[in-house]
C-alpha cells in the first residue's frame, strides 16, 4: 500500500459535470481497490500555457492510497479519457491534512469576484480603461474570465469569414 | 548572510507564492548562487517548479503562444 496524490486537469467546458467525473473515477478508483481519503475542488483555473488549445483547466487534487501494481491499470483507464486534458499521481510520504494553498486560493478569489459583483457596478468602467493600457496578455486573461462563451460562439463566425475568402 | 526568503518548513508544487520567488521574469529558475537558501532547500524548490510547470500553474518560459 502506498500514498498518492493525484492531480487532474479537465476539460473546462466539462465544469458543469465535475460531478459525474467525480463519482466515475472514484469507482475506478474503488474497482482497483483504491480507497479515497479527500478530495479538493479547485475549480476553474487560468492555465499558465495553453494545452490543446485551452486556456483554462478545472483542477481536481485526490488523496489516494493503494497498490502501486494496480495504478497501472487506473492510469491506463484514466490516458485515453478526452475529458482529462493532463493527470499525474505522485507518491507522498504523508497526506498532507490542511487544506492546499490552490485550494484556499480559489475559495479566496470566489470571495472576491461575488464581492466585485456586488459593490462596484460604477468602478467597472475605470477597470475597462485600465485593461486597455494594460499589455495585450493581461487583457487577454481577463476578458477571457468573462466571455469564455462567447469566444466559442465567435470561432465559427470567423471560419465562415475564412470560407468566404477562399471563394472569392 | 542573511536570506531575503522566508521559506515555510513545509511546502510543495502548490504552493505557487513561494516558488514563483525563484522564477525570474522569462521563467528561468534562479540559480542557488543567487538565492542563497541552503542546498536542500534549493533542491526541493527545483523540483517543485518542475512538477507546477507539468501542471500548468507556472509557464516554462515567457514565449508560450
Amino acid at each position: 500500500m502506498k500514498k498518492y496524490e493525484a492531480i487532474i486537469i479537465l476539460n473546462p467546458n466539462l465544469s458543469s459535470k465535475v460531478g459525474e467525473f467525480t463519482k466515475k473515477f472514484e469507482k475506478i478508483l474503488a474497482d482497483n481497490s483504491f480507497s479515497v481519503k479527500k478530495c479538493e475542488d479547485i475549480g476553474r483555473r487560468q492555465l499558465s500555457y495553453s494545452i490543446n488549445n485551452h486556456n483554462k483547466g478545472h483542477y481536481l487534487i485526490f488523496n489516494i492510497e493503494g497498490d502501486p501494481i494496480k495504478l497501472i491499470d487506473v492510469e491506463n483507464k484514466i490516458k485515453y479519457d478526452e475529458s482529462i486534458i493532463r493527470h499525474l499521481f505522485m507518491i507522498v510520504k504523508e497526506h498532507s491534512e490542511a487544506d492546499s494553498q490552490l485550494f484556499l486560493d480559489s475559495k479566496n478569489n470566489k470571495h472576491e469576484i461575488e464581492d466585485d459583483n456586488e459593490t462596484t457596478s460604477k468602478s467597472k468602467d475605470s477597470k475597462s480603461k485600465q485593461d486597455d493600457n494594460a499589455s495585450n496578455k493581461d487583457s487577454h486573461q481577463s476578458e477571457d474570465d468573462e466571455i469564455s462563451n462567447e469566444d466559442q460562439k465567435e470561432e465559427p463566425l470567423t471560419d465562415n469569414i475564412d470560407k468566404e475568402k477562399d471563394d472569392e | 548572510m542573511m536570506s531575503k526568503y522566508d521559506l515555510p518548513k513545509n511546502f510543495d508544487y502548490k504552493d505557487i507564492n513561494i516558488l514563483k520567488q525563484f522564477i525570474t521574469e522569462t521563467g528561468k529558475i534562479i540559480p542557488a548562487r543567487v538565492t542563497g537558501i541552503s542546498a536542500s532547500n534549493q533542491r526541493k524548490i527545483t523540483r517543485y517548479i518542475k512538477i507546477a510547470r507539468y501542471l500548468a500553474l507556472i509557464p516554462y518560459t515567457d514565449m508560450h503562444k
